[in-house]
């Protein structure tokens, strides 16, 4: 029965990634277009010429737009250690050491990532401004590792769940301290589980708009996705620029997706499912 | 008995010590502005501090509540999210159901379907601004050389349409995720249900709606709300499509709340906005606590 071929499910399976793609695809193709090709009327379905001007004008006329992915690299690789390092020991705590208040911190810590970003940027903008903290990576950091740490404790708590308890046990028995035990047993064990949370929580970072949009009001410290859009400034809109800046904005992300599709996704539902 | 009570109070020290970091960020990150928020809508004050802060009462709600710019960004918040969370349910349930098919090249079907959802909001909007382009855009171009309009549509000029165009976006990037969630819940479903099932007799249609959606439940309400909890707070989406236009048409709470605050600089009545919003969104999450709860 299995082996009737089945075109109705390749048919629209074929449909399901056409849709998902074709945008990106039409502006990778936007990229490789020169100026007169992307105005041009009926729309070029397909460069012609085919050109790798925008790429190189990038890279000598708007180092500001590498500027912008440099700035995401920051904040995100910042902010992704500070929430595994933190949300780890947290997560630890919470899911091994017996807390009283454990369920109750749970379940606050669930609660208070449902905050609508925008609700925190009156206070946030304020107070970055009085500490000095507006345009520093550090403010933007501490920033995203509040908005996401929620999410990497409960996905690394439901990790450490997954793990057996007696080798923790006989270890405590045998006098190690938990600090040792977290160093020395815990995270050798899990790295799966933090490499899943780190990743998602990089991509988090990367693609996170409004804190990004307030707290970095100096052109030079806006991350990539906040840089690209704010980027027109006065003038119309140069898609030339933008479609190539988006491309080269994307990658890191079509990169990590495409080779951990499996721990994403996993970590994703795994997290939801909580 | 005395080596064991100190051994569970090094426990409980440890696992404050452990705990206080990330709680501290939290507090300071999220809770305090919370706080800060509802004392600055109450009042009336300086960004710098120069002006002393003075108690106003309810004062910007009394406003608020007579502001038609506000009811509107209320309206259009909801209208987006009752329009695009069905949409994306559909798709997305739909969509779990081929990727629990097996077929050949499921990774990458499934990878190319994850794609939308992985890249950042706010770009995904540039590439679909672009599209919908009424000079220029891949769309008008499509449609009149193939004939189906004599003139182009101006996809984001016109209070319809534009609403429309938005949620077509977000259902295209969130779809995906919804699909995930309940492809999860699909893949723990146990096969000899189904067996037993076909065994009655069922067809798969019958399969589906007596089986695979009652087991589904947990999934798919989790799955709707997390996504109307993202939807009621958009903010870089309409942004970047439309800056909330034409005439306000899509201009959602968040993107109000950020005008008022950030280009009118009101940040006391801003912080009003807010508020409402906040309490607006915390009603969804504590019947998602609660709901969670019950699930177990």
């Amino acid at each position: 029965m299995q082996k009737r071929p089945r075109y109705g499910l390749y048919a629209i399976v074929s449909l399901s990634v056409l849709i998902s793609f074709f945008p990106i695809v039409w502006l990778i193709l936007t990229s490789f277009k020169n100026t007169a090709g992307i105005y041009a009327w009926p729309p070029q379905y397909w460069p012609d010429p085919f050109t790798l001007d925008n790429y190189i004008s990038i890279f000598t006329n708007s180092p500001e737009l590498l500027r912008y992915i440099l700035n995401s690299f920051i904040v995100g690789a910042g902010c992704t250690a500070i929430t595994l390092m933190l949300g780890g020991l947290a997560a630890y705590a919470l899911s091994r050491l017996r807390l009283r208040f454990a369920g109750m911190l749970m379940v606050g810590i669930l609660a208070v990532s449902m905050f609508p970003p925008v609700s925190l940027l009156p206070s946030l903008f304020q107070n970055f401004l009085n500490l000095g903290l507006l345009n520093t990576y550090t403010g933007l950091i501490l920033a995203h590792a509040g908005l996401f740490l929620p999410f990497s404790v409960w996905m690394l708590a439901s990790y450490f769940a997954t793990l057996p308890v007696e080798i923790e046990e006989a270890a405590r028995m045998d006098g190690m301290g938990f600090v040792r035990i977290f160093l020395t047993i815990v995270l050798p064990l899990s790295w799966p589980g933090f490499v899943a949370t780190g990743l998602i929580v990089f991509i988090f970072s990367w693609n996170e708009f409004p804190l990004s949009l307030v707290l970095m009001t100096q052109n030079a410290m806006r991350t990539a996705p906040v840089g690209i859009s704010l980027y027109p400034g006065e003038y119309a809109f140069p898609w030339e620029t933008i479609s190539t800046a988006t491309v080269l904005a994307i990658i890191p992300v079509l990169i990590i997706t495409a080779i951990f599709q499996k721990q994403i996704v996993g970590g994703l539902t795994a997290g939801a499912g909580k | 008995m005395s080596r064991t009570m100190s051994l569970e109070r090094r426990t409980a020290l440890t696992g404050i010590g452990f705990v206080t970091p990330t709680v501290l960020i939290i507090a300071l990150i999220l809770i305090y502005p919370i706080i800060q928020s509802v004392v600055l809508s109450f009042g009336q004050s300086s960004i710098d501090g120069s002006q002393p802060y003075q108690f106003v009462g309810l004062k910007h709600y009394a406003t608020l509540m007579g502001d038609g710019r506000f009811w509107n960004a209320l309206g259009v918040t909801f209208t987006f999210t009752a329009l695009s969370i069905p949409l994306e349910l559909g798709l997305g349930i739909g969509l779990a159901l081929l990727m629990n098919e097996s077929f050949k090249g499921k990774g990458l079907a499934r990878l190319a379907v994850l794609f939308p959802w992985a890249l950042p909001t706010a770009l995904n909007t540039l590439i679909w601004r672009w599209m919908y382009n009424s000079d220029y855009g891949l769309f008008n171009g499509v449609a009149l050389q193939s004939g189906l309009v004599d003139r182009p549509i101006n996809f984001l000029g016109d209070e319809v349409l534009a609403m429309g165009s938005m949620v077509v976006v977000a259902v295209w990037k969130t779809s995906s995720f919804m699909a995930l969630i309940i492809l999860a819940g699909l893949q723990s479903i146990p096969r000899d249900l189904f067996e037993a099932g076909r065994m009655d007799g069922m067809s798969k249609w019958q399969e589906f709606t007596q089986i695979t959606l009652p087991l589904l439940k947990g999934p798919i309400l989790v799955a709707l709300i997390i996504r109307s909890m993202d939807a009621l707070r958009t903010f870089e989406l309409p942004f970047n499509l439309t800056d909330g236009g034409p005439v306000n048409a899509t201009e959602s709470l968040s993107l109000y709340a950020y005008k008022v605050i950030f280009d009118f600089l009101d940040f006391n009545f801003g912080a009003a906005v807010v508020v409402v919003q906040f309490l607006v969104i915390f009603a969804m999450s504590l019947i998602y606590v609660f709901a969670l709860r019950n699930k177990d």
